[in-house]
């Protein structure tokens, strides 16, 4: 499996362009390799015969440097030839010879045996002169389409090397290109895998290194969940400790009310939840800003410079209400609450709230069915000088679903639909 | 999901005559919301929602523009071009190089024949200049916007879903955007001092360094890195007493050769500033007239205490987040505040990529011009590249450093064998006919390959010679090849050229 990138490490095989003894010339595809980025063809880089194909296509995550096919020479009799073992493999035995790399020019000396576990085939010799993917560098042997580097060009000419043989060297380069330490690793004055794994190491250095990302603790968490729709607390301000509890209760039984009589007459059960969640989504509108955001080193800037600063009168809060349901105490006003509003009065009117010492809350929505306490603990968790903010958000929910659920009925019948 | 859910239903219930926006609205409402606001008017959904106006967000915004992208630009400073064009980088180079001029007259022109009456420094003058120079860059990136159709949306923008964001308007007012994907690009601020109070006046970051209203007496600079390195040196020519305190053992930052940085801190010696390395500062107190400093060695001394009318604080930068919604959505930081990606820039949300300071990798803005083209290839053509070993750092002091890949330091410590190569500026042609002779080019190629590792300048113009390094890097080139490569005569480039063949071989000129 030849490496078609510097990161590759094991491809797909798609498919063979050619079979066992077919003929192929220079630059004819020999197949198509799949990687997880891209499909790409191998080209014949010499004429020859296909003598065995190891590797069949659609073979999945076959490593680098695993052998998938053995050439032969165009004139070389596949019957008489036998399958070459790999210098890497100091045991010809079969089953080595199916992990070793392609076959390159030194090991071809050695005649192996064929696998006699895998086929029947005879024993074919392979053509040794010429590799057509050397396994000795990572780097693959790449027509350079761009003139030699200096260095190169002075090393072939006092070298004896012809153009055409640099050719054939293995390029370890960005992109293909052959580089001086892959010369200088053909010509055996370096070790000849040297160049290929220092290109490696760059190639990693050339990526952002997101190894070991240690990702921040969690921040503190909401102490209770009391119901899907109130599932996660939006802390306003981040690494603030010093943060503020700020509670107003809000009765619920114009929102109940509404909620069976949309039961009643449409049959369509809408959940507390729904009527909370769409209050909350118009409540977090054009808060006032937070004190505690005062002007940043950029506005000063910019006041020095003249230019426009942000402006800070509102803006969008991101609060979501804790609710939970208050313990039932008798109370003179909730028989009032608990009787049929008429249907002007539902949409529009004002209803009586009650406001009371709270006492313990208890988590969890009451519906107020069973028990009938009607009026449940809307909380939000402030950072230091955001509590002005805090509170008129939730002023805000308190005014909608007390006085004005009708409206999110006319939504929510939208959401539905 | 309910909340990504709701303003979905309204932009659609927008477009039904039965149900106008309005009565999205409760009348009750009106109550809290004196002025008239509409509900978010939504346009149709963008390819793509950039949230910083920096130079990632500016740059990724123009190349999705010329992909033939739907896209918009959310800025809240008032300015395109983020801390680098408004208060960074460019403003920080026009008075490094008009306070280089003043300097060069007082102190450097007689000797080179030129003798000139009165000097004066005009700091206001010296201060519009730079601000000419901003303007006319952050108005040249708006105009660049026009030109490739991008959108500009001057306000802060907060994620309030998936797929959403949330602009708080500069001129008051809100605007929701729907975006397929959105890029990240808020940058980073200075990191505080813990301890004393940043006032942009007496104890100041980058940001106040560059439009101190007069030139300050004494100056301590906490933190001998690049940023802290130029502004002390601005003032220092300008007539301030400077003071750099940095708690490593070498100026520079980590990334800077320990040659290159014991070379750079003697010529800086010479132009008057003083050092004080590995010393820690434990605190301070701004409360009087000037700023008090408690110092003392990092490895245990006696402490010390060191009077300044200004501080600047320049020990790093941190990403900015703050006030982006993230936890509407659930993305994630690192223990540093940088937002966790892949190697194709996205969160844990596909859709949503982050590019620049806010991230990881070195805090340049070239490096994230080069993630803002990449990031918007990975959007449109599924594969965009990085070279993060081809990014080079440059300190514009006088002379200046510059370096690309890796140093001497980082190889040894990784075992891999390397030769060095250097030239001194002393030697070349060039440089003494300036009269600016002190630096040198220094070559790290590997010992077997002669594959070049690392380039390190210090010395006039080094911040231009680089470019031909980072190329060298890009390409894998050896020091022959550049050896081998013609550089005019007579110029400072022929420096990097004979430092190239000192390395494989043996200097001409040395």
């Amino acid at each position: 499996m030849p490496a078609m990138s510097p990161t590759m490490t094991e491809g797909n095989i798609a498919s063979w362009k050619v079979k066992e003894g077919d003929l192929f010339s220079t630059g004819d595809v020999l197949l198509e390799i799949e990687t997880d980025k891209a499909q790409m063809e191998v080209e014949a880089q010499d004429d020859g015969k296909m003598a065995k194909i190891m590797q069949e296509a659609g073979s999945k995550g076959v490593k680098v440097g695993t052998r998938i096919a053995v050439l032969a020479g165009t004139d070389d009799n596949l019957s008489t030839l036998t399958l070459p073992a790999e210098e890497s493999v100091p045991s010809p035995s079969p089953q080595d010879d199916l992990q070793a790399g392609i076959d390159d020019s030194k090991s071809s000396r050695s005649k192996a045996k064929a696998p006699s576990s895998s086929k029947n085939e005879n024993s074919p010799s392979v053509n040794t002169s010429k590799p057509p993917v050397p396994s000795t560098s990572s780097g693959k042997v790449q027509k350079q389409g761009y003139p030699l580097y200096p260095s190169i060009t002075q090393l072939l000419h006092e070298n004896g090397v012809s153009s055409a043989e640099a050719e054939k060297i293995p390029a370890s380069g960005p992109k293909g290109r052959l580089l001086k330490g892959d010369v200088l690793g053909y010509l055996g004055r370096i070790s000849s895998t040297y160049s290929s794994e220092q290109s490696a190491r760059i190639t990693k250095l050339g990526h952002l290194d997101l190894s070991n990302v240690e990702p921040a603790p969690p921040k503190a968490m909401a102490p209770s969940q009391p119901s899907k729709a109130q599932a996660r607390k939006v802390p306003e301000s981040e690494s603030e400790p010093t943060n503020t509890e700020i509670a107003i209760p809000i009765s619920l039984s114009s929102v109940i009310s509404v909620q069976n009589r949309i039961q009643a007459t449409l049959g369509i059960t809408l959940p507390l939840s729904t009527f909370i969640a769409r209050a909350t989504e118009l409540a977090n509108n054009d808060l006032p800003r937070s004190a505690a955001t005062g002007p940043s080193a950029d506005d000063l800037f910019n006041q020095i410079l003249g230019l426009n600063s942000v402006s800070t009168r509102t803006s969008r809060g991101n609060y979501l209400p804790q609710v939970s349901a208050l313990p039932e105490t008798p109370s003179m006003e909730r028989a009032d609450l608990r009787r049929q509003p008429d249907v002007y009065e539902m949409l529009t009117g004002p209803s009586s709230v009650s406001t009371r010492v709270l006492e313990v809350p208890r988590p969890g929505i009451t519906d107020g069915s069973k028990t009938g306490d009607l009026s449940n603990v809307f909380s939000v968790s402030a950072a230091k000088g955001d509590e002005k903010r805090a509170r008129s958000f939730l002023e805000r929910v308190k005014t909608i679903l007390q006085v004005e659920p009708g409206k999110l009925v006319l939504l929510s019948e939208q959401v539905d639909r | 999901m309910i909340r990504t859910l709701i303003p979905r239903s309204a932009s659609r219930s927008a477009t039904r005559p039965l149900s106008c926006s309005s009565t999205l609205q409760p009348t009750g409402f009106c109550l809290y919301t004196s002025r008239n606001r509409g509900y978010a008017t939504e346009a149709s959904e963008h390819d793509l929602i950039i949230i910083g106006g920096g130079v990632a967000g500016y740059v990724a915004a123009i190349k999705a523009g010329q992909e033939g992208m739907k896209v918009a630009c959310i800025e809240k400073r008032g300015a395109l071009g983020g801390t680098c064009l408004n208060v960074g980088c460019i403003p920080s180079k026009s008075l490094l190089n008009n306070s280089h001029m003043y300097h060069q007259i007082l102190h450097d022109t007689k000797k080179r024949g030129i003798d000139v009456g009165d000097v004066k420094l005009n700091l206001k003058q010296m201060m519009a200049a730079k601000n000419t120079s901003v303007d006319g860059l952050t108005k040249g990136v708006e105009f660049l916007f026009k030109k490739n159709k991008v959108e500009y949306i001057k306000g802060a923008g907060a994620f309030s879903g998936e797929h959403e964001v949330t602009v708080n308007l500069i001129d008051g007012g809100e605007q929701t955007l729907r975006g397929k994907n959105i890029f990240v690009a808020t940058g980073s601020e200075a990191t505080p001092f813990p301890g004393l109070t940043i006032d942009e006046k007496k104890v100041v970051t980058s940001t106040g360094a560059i439009a101190l209203e007069s030139v300050p007496k004494k100056m301590v600079v906490i933190g001998g890195g690049i940023i802290g390195l130029e502004m002390g040196s601005v003032w220092s020519r300008l007539g301030s007493e400077v003071t750099v305190v940095e708690f490593l053992g070498q100026i520079g930052g980590p990334g800077m050769d320990a040659e290159i940085s014991k070379t750079t801190k003697k010529i800086l010696e010479k132009q008057g500033m003083k050092f004080k390395l590995g010393t820690k500062v434990l605190k301070g107190d701004s409360s009087g007239d000037g700023v008090k400093l408690e110092v003392e060695a990092a490895k245990g001394g006696k402490a010390e205490t060191l009077d300044a009318d200004v501080v600047l604080v320049a020990i790093g930068r941190r990403p900015y987040t703050a006030g982006l919604g993230l936890e509407n959505i659930g993305l994630d930081v690192d223990n540093k505040g940088r937002l966790i990606i892949d190697e194709q820039y996205r969160t844990k949300l596909p859709h949503i990529r982050v590019i620049g300071d806010c991230t990881f990798g070195p805090m340049l803005a070239h490096k994230a011009e080069e993630e803002g083209v990449a990031a918007v290839e990975f959007v449109k053509k599924g594969y965009g590249h990085v070279n993060y070993n081809a990014i080079p750092s440059v300190m514009y002091t006088h002379p200046e450093v510059a370096w690309v890949g890796q140093n001497e330091a980082e190889l040894k410590e990784q075992g891999v064998k390397y030769k060095v190569g250097s030239f001194p500026f002393s030697a070349n042609s060039r440089a003494k006919t300036n009269l600016e002779t002190e630096g040198m080019v220094k070559f790290v190629a590997d010992a077997e390959t002669d594959r070049i590792l690392g380039i390190h300048i210090v010395g006039p113009n080094a911040g231009e010679m680089i470019a031909e390094g980072v190329l060298a890097i890009e390409y894998g080139a050896s020091s022959e090849d550049v050896g081998r490569t013609s550089h005019a005569h007579p110029t400072l480039a022929e420096a990097f050229k004979e430092a190239a063949m000192a390395t494989y071989g043996k200097a001409i000129h040395y």
